[in-house]
């Protein structure tokens, strides 16, 4: 794998960066090539130019070989004829010597070697070839006696060794200078010929980079893609990578989490609609169990009546029952809706001023003479007790608590109504001396159908007045609450803001 | 059909019902038979009074305070004295007379109930019941 630090250098800084040091690599393995090239077209100048000074030096040789034959012929002959070569080569020696000692001057080393040379035949020329044919023509004898001797062999030998010397030197020097350029241009070429191998070889490496850092990522965001279309939502991806493709894996990632957080939320959804269909289908058996059991007295004791002989006394009690569990459906239906607009929250709460303390009062008298075994104790202040909602849900609310009071306190006793107020709210209290509720019931005694003690002691409702006064309640920003001890009696309140005076 | 039956011969039939008015209900279907009546208003008061006067049928609710009538018939027909007294079942879970057989119950009675039903499910249980003598 890649380093990966925390802020990765781009792919596209990197694949420039790559591209830069082939271009630099080729070109120096070029610059290398065009060195070896020069290197042998210099050497191949200095080769020209050895094989031209050779060339020149051989020339004068013949030059100098010529003075000494027509020189020799004349000495000892004496005819003029066989002077010819002399003559000539004399003639020419002045151009020779001037165009060898031009050319014979690319270094120091050379020039001086060459004006050595130069120096000795000319010397030849003055010493010996010059005054030997001038003595000869004056006294012939002498000089052939000279030529003949080995006076003459050695000055032209000296000569000819210089030149053998020269051009031995020139030679070597020559062979030395091809030499070192040939292996200078050999190093050369193999330098770049490596410097080709290392671009090839970067070239390589970049591919191989370009398939490791994209082509493989890439084919794993795509099978990694493929696995998320295919539903498998926790597909992650190992970030790797450079750059912007590690980039990529990070917003792949970031799309499943979406993606599954979308579904999980979805699935919850689902759930939460399951579990409410679930509830509602639970309320409407429970509904049409509630609903049975008031039924049950109406038909049965319908049929008792239409089908028995039956005293008048017992007539108007079965009848007394029927028209009581007749009203106690209808008020079931009722708090059936209730609950139902509650849950909906289609129930409409007026926001009129209302006087809590005057629907306290009319509540309490028209529960004050419904049992003779209960006493109701209300306490209100004079002012009145503002708050901002709806009378007939209030008085509801009221009527519920008051209603529980009395039916949870089947002995009789003392109810105690309480309505009183500060800056922020109005706050009503209902305190009974009954059954209170027991402790295991405490917990859930605001939820629908769930009624203390009520059915072992024969006591009517529903089970949803409280959940529906809570509702009402939280509908007008108040809350409910109690508390109660078995045996004891409850207490139950609830507090509603107070209504700014305007 | 006899009402002038002895008092010490009467049978006895425990209702295990928590609505008041049910109970009477109940009661009259079956009162013109002579049988002598106990009354339990929830589960555990139920099992207990049906251990003490040994009834000859019980008539059971369902959705019982205290213990469920599922429960209660469970326990009962695992009791030895109790195991094969006749219990008729009234439910206004419709739906539970699978269950309350399973659980022992000889008849299902679904709410509302006519009287008239009630008293003949009674009258053929205990007929039953009376065959050995």
């Amino acid at each position: 794998m890649f380093p990966s630090n925390r802020r990765p250098r781009s792919l596209s800084a990197r694949l420039v960066a790559g591209s830069a040091l082939l271009a630099l690599l080729v070109a120096a393995a070029f610059g290398v090539l065009a060195f070896a090239v020069t290197t042998l077209d210099d050497a191949t100048k200095r080769e020209r130019h050895a094989k031209a000074v050779s060339a020149e030096t051989l020339q004068l040789e013949r030059l100098v070989l010529d003075l000494d034959t027509g020189l020799r012929g004349f000495v000892l002959t004496g005819r003029e004829d066989l002077l010819a070569p002399w003559t000539s080569a004399r003639a020419a020696l002045p151009k020779s010597l001037r165009a060898f000692q031009q050319l014979a001057s690319t270094t120091a080393e050379e020039r001086r070697r060459a004006t050595t040379l130069v120096s000795s035949i000319n010397q030849y020329v003055a010493d010996y070839a010059v005054p030997v044919v001038d003595i000869a023509r004056t006294s012939p004898a002498a000089t052939r006696q000279a030529v003949v001797s080995q006076e003459g062999a050695s000055q032209l030998a000296a000569v000819r060794n210089r030149f053998a010397d020269f051009l031995s030197t020139e030679n070597a020097l020559a062979a030395a200078r091809t030499s070192a350029a040939q292996r200078r241009s050999n190093e050369a070429i193999a330098a770049a010929i490596a410097g080709l191998i290392a671009s090839a070889l970067l070239i390589i490496g970049i591919g191989l980079y370009l398939a490791r850092s994209i082509a493989r990522p890439a084919r794993e965001v795509a099978e990694g893609a493929a696995r998320l279309a295919g539903g498998d939502l926790t597909t992650r991806l190992e970030p790797q990578g450079v750059g912007e493709i590690e980039e990529l894996t990070h917003a792949f990632n970031r799309m499943a989490e979406r993606l599954e957080a979308s579904r999980r939320e979805l699935e919850e959804q689902n759930e939460r609609l399951r579990e409410s269909e679930r509830a509602k289908s639970e309320l409407v058996s429970i509904v049409a169990h509630e609903l049975r059991t008031p039924l049950a007295s109406v038909l049965g004791f319908t049929s008792v009546l239409l089908q028995r002989e039956v005293t008048d006394e017992q007539r108007r009690e079965y009848l007394g029952i029927i028209e009581a569990q007749a009203r106690r459906l209808g008020a079931l239906v009722n708090d059936f809706l209730d609950v139902q607009h509650l849950e909906a929250g289609k129930l409409s709460i007026a926001k009129e001023l209302v006087d809590v303390g005057s629907v306290i009062r009319q509540q309490t008298e028209l529960f004050a003479g419904q049992s003779p075994k209960h006493l109701l104790d209300v306490s209100l202040p004079p002012t009145p007790l503002p708050v901002r909602g709806d009378s007939n849900r209030l008085a509801q609310v009221v009527a519920n608590l008051l209603s529980n009071a009395i039916k949870y306190s089947p002995d009789g006793g003392v109810v105690r109504v309480a309505g009183n107020r500060n800056d922020d709210v109005v706050r009503v209290s209902i305190q009974d001396e009954g059954v209170g509720i027991p402790a295991e019931l405490q917990r859930d005694i605001f939820d629908k159908f769930v009624r203390g003690h009520a059915t072992a002691e024969g006591i009517e409702g529903s089970g949803l007045g409280l959940a529906i006064s809570r509702s009402l309640v939280e509908a007008h920003g108040g809350s409910i609450d109690f508390k109660s001890t078995k045996g004891r009696g409850s207490t139950f309140w609830f507090e509603i803001p107070t209504a700014a005076p305007n | 059909m006899t009402a002038a039956r002895p008092e010490t011969t009467a049978k006895t039939v425990l209702i295990c019902e928590d609505d008041t008015n049910l109970r009477t209900l109940v009661r009259l279907a079956l009162g013109e038979e002579g049988y002598r009546f106990f009354e339990a208003p929830d589960g555990p008061s139920g099992l207990a009074l049906a251990r003490r006067t040994q009834p000859d049928l019980i008539v059971l609710d369902l959705m019982l305070p205290g213990r469920s009538g599922l429960d209660v018939l469970r326990e009962l027909r695992n009791a030895r004295d109790l195991g094969e007294t006749p219990v008729i079942v009234i439910s206004a879970w419709s739906h539970s007379d699978e269950a309350a057989v399973q659980a022992g119950a000889d008849r299902f009675v679904a709410k509302p109930f006519d009287p008239d039903e009630l008293r003949d499910a009674a009258v053929a249980l205990l007929e039953d019941d009376r065959v050995p003598e």
